[in-house]
C-alpha cells in the first residue's frame, strides 16, 4: 500500500537535492569561467566536484530504493497479517456459532464446508511464505526427477476450479504433444498453480482463461492467458520482484501477498528456464509465459 | 426491528456474522465495499448500527468512517479489523468509530458490544424524550418481579435467586412484553409486531430461539417450562406464579 503523504515528502527532498546539485554545478561553472587560468588546480577541482556529485546521486538513489523496499515490506506484512487472520477469524466464528447456537443439519454442513475452505486458504498462505523462505536459501540443491508437465497442469487446473468454484469452460486447456521435463515436482507444481491462480484472481467477475503447452526446440512453453485487468507496460518486469503488487484500481482489490510471481521466477531460474509477462495494457488482459527446458 | 449493516468483503465472515446477528433477532444487510455501504446509508435511514471492516477493496474502512461522520451520519459504528496495532485502534477512534474490535474476535463479545451500542442509543433516545416532555420516567416499569425472579430493565439484568443473568436488549424487551400480558396467550406475530416492530410476514422462527434462551434463564427445568408455556398453534403464555 502506498502512503501518498510519504510519497509527497520524499518527492520534495529529492527535488531539493537535485536543485542544490544544479546550483553547485552552476556556481562552479561560473567560478571556472572567472578563474580559467589556474590550470592543474582547476582540473583537480572539477574531478573532485564530479566525484562529490556522483556520491550524492548514488546516495539518493540508494535511499529511494531503501524507502521503496521498506514500503513494500510494510505492505507485505499487512497483506500477510490479513491473509492469515481472516481465515482464522472465520473458522473461529463458525466454531463458536456451532458451539453456542442451535444449527440445523443443512446449515451445519455448510459451515463445515466453509471452515474447510478457510483452512485451505490458510494453508496456501503458509505454504507460499515457507516456499519463499526455502527458495531464498541458495544453498539448497535442486533434486530433479522426470515430470509429466501435462499431469501437473491438469492437477493445478482441477484444484483451481474447485477452489474458485469455476465451470470447466472458464479455463480451457490445450496441449500439443507429450511433455517431459526435469525438475522438482513440488516446485514446478507451485509455479504452475501460481500462474493459474493469478489468471483467475486478476480476471474480475468473468473468468476466461486459456492455458496452452507447446514445445519449441529444446524448451516447453506454458502460456496462461487471461482477459482480465491487464498490466501497465512499466510494470511488466517489476511484478516478478518479491512483495511487488501491481497498481491500478481493479488490481489493488485482489488479495495476495506479493510472493506468487516471485516464486514462479525463482522456480524458473532454478530449472534453467525463464518466465515473462505480456500485456497490451490495463483492461486488456495479460499472458504469462513459463519456459522450461525439456528433459533430454 | 433493529437493522444492522455489516460492511465486510470476505464472504465467509459476512455470512457468519449475518447468521449470528439474525439469530439475535436483528435484520442484517451486507455491503461488500465501502462505496456500497455509503450509498446504502444515504438511501436508508433505517440502520441502527454498523459493523465496519477496515481492509476493504477500494475505499478503506477508516475513510468510510470519517466520511460518514462528516456527512452527519452518527449511527453507532463498531470497527472490525485484522490490524490490532495501537496506532490503528487510535486511527479508528479518531475517524469516528464508537468501538473497535480486532480479528480474530470472540463471538459473544462482538454480540455484547453491538448490544451495548444499541443500548446506549436507546438510553440517549429515552433521555431526550424525558427532557422534552419532562414527564416522569417512561410508563414502562423499570423492574418487575415474579416468583423468586427479578428483572431490571434498566440494567438489563435478570436475577434468579442469587444468580444474575445479563440480558440483551431484545431479550429484555420480549420478556417485558410477555410479563405485561401475563396469563394471556400471545401469538408469534404479535410479538414480532410489538417487540420487533415488524409488520411483514417474515419468518417467526427467531422468536422460538429467544424463548429457548429465556427459558434457560427463568425455568428451573427448561425442558418442562412452567413460566413460559407453549400454546399450541398460537404462541406462548407467560405465567407469573405457576401452581
Amino acid at each position: 500500500m502506498v502512503v501518498p503523504g510519504r510519497r509527497k515528502s520524499i518527492a520534495f527532498f529529492i527535488t531539493l537535492g537535485a536543485v542544490l546539485i544544479a546550483v553547485i554545478v552552476l556556481l562552479y561553472i561560473g567560478n571556472v569561467l572567472l578563474n580559467w587560468r589556474t590550470g592543474v588546480l582547476l582540473f583537480l577541482g572539477i574531478l573532485l566536484l564530479a566525484m562529490i556529485i556522483a556520491g550524492v546521486v548514488l546516495n539518493t538513489i540508494f535511499l529511494v530504493r531503501e524507502i521503496r523496499r521498506n514500503e513494500q515490506h510494510d505492505a507485505f506484512i499487512n497483506a500477510v497479517t490479513h491473509e492469515l487472520k481472516t481465515p482464522v477469524t472465520s473458522i473461529r466464528l463458525y466454531l463458536q456459532t456451532l458451539q453456542t447456537r442451535e444449527v440445523d443439519e443443512r446449515k451445519r454442513q455448510e459451515f463445515y464446508r466453509i471452515m474447510l475452505e478457510d483452512s485451505d486458504r490458510l494453508m496456501s498462505t503458509i505454504e507460499q511464505v515457507l516456499r519463499t523462505g526455502r527458495l531464498g536459501a541458495v544453498s539448497r540443491e535442486l533434486n530433479p526427477s522426470r515430470i509429466d508437465l501435462h499431469a501437473v497442469v491438469e492437477e493445478s487446473l482441477s484444484k483451481a476450479r474447485a477452489i474458485h468454484h469455476l465451470e470447466k469452460e472458464s479455463i480451457r486447456y490445450q496441449s500439443h504433444s507429450p511433455v517431459t521435463i526435469l525438475g522438482d515436482p513440488d516446485e514446478v507444481q507451485a509455479a504452475v498453480s501460481n500462474l493459474i491462480d493469478n489468471a483467475i484472481k486478476y480476471s474480475g467477475h468473468t473468468v476466461n482463461v486459456a492455458v496452452e503447452t507447446a514445445t519449441e526446440g529444446k524448451f516447453v512453453t506454458l502460456r496462461v492467458q487471461d482477459q482480465g485487468f491487464g498490466i501497465p507496460k512499466m510494470e511488466l518486469k517489476q511484478i516478478f520482484k518479491r512483495f511487488y503488487r501491481v497498481s491500478g484500481p481493479n488490481a489493488t482489490r485482489v488479495k495476495g501477498t506479493g510472493l506468487g510471481l516471485y516464486i514462479v521466477r525463482s522456480v524458473a531460474k532454478r530449472h534453467r528456464g525463464r518466465v515473462w509477462a505480456e500485456s497490451e495494457g490495463p483492461g486488456r488482459g495479460s499472458t504469462f509465459v513459463l519456459q522450461l527446458p525439456l528433459a533430454p | 426491528m433493529i437493522q444492522v449493516l455489516v460492511v465486510e468483503d470476505e464472504a465467509h465472515l459476512a455470512e457468519g456474522l449475518r447468521f449470528n446477528l439474525e439469530a439475535e433477532g436483528y435484520r442484517v444487510q451486507v455491503a461488500e465495499t465501502g462505496e456500497a455501504a455509503q450509498s446504502m446509508l444515504r438511501e436508508s435511514r433505517e440502520f441502527d448500527v454498523v459493523v465496519l471492516d477496515v481492509m476493504l477493496p477500494g475505499k478503506s474502512g477508516f475513510d468510510v468512517m470519517s466520511e460518514m461522520r462528516k456527512a452527519g451520519q452518527f449511527i453507532p459504528t463498531l470497527m472490525l479489523t485484522a490490524r490490532g496495532h495501537p496506532d490503528d485502534v487510535l486511527k479508528g477512534f479518531a475517524a469516528g468509530a464508537d468501538d473497535y474490535l480486532t480479528k480474530p474476535f470472540e463471538l459473544p463479545i462482538l454480540i455484547a458490544r453491538i448490544g451495548s451500542l444499541l443500548r446506549r442509543r436507546e438510553w440517549l433516545r429515552s433521555d431526550a424524550v424525558n427532557q422534552v416532555s419532562s414527564s416522569p420516567p417512561q410508563e414502562a416499569a423499570e423492574s418487575l418481579t415474579f416468583a423468586d425472579k427479578a428483572v431490571n430493565f434498566e440494567l438489563l439484568e435478570l436475577k434468579v435467586r442469587e444468580q444474575v443473568f445479563p440480558l440483551t436488549l431484545m431479550e429484555a424487551n420480549l420478556l417485558r412484553y410477555l410479563i405485561q400480558h401475563e396469563g394471556k396467550a400471545v401469538s408469534r406475530k404479535a410479538m414480532l409486531e410489538q417487540v420487533w416492530g415488524v409488520h411483514e410476514d417474515t419468518d417467526t422462527r427467531p422468536i422460538d430461539n429467544f424463548i429457548v434462551r429465556l427459558r434457560r434463564y427463568i425455568e428451573d427445568d427448561p425442558t418442562h417450562p412452567r413460566h413460559l408455556v407453549t400454546v399450541r398453534g398460537i404462541g406462548y403464555r407467560f405465567v407469573a406464579s405457576p401452581k
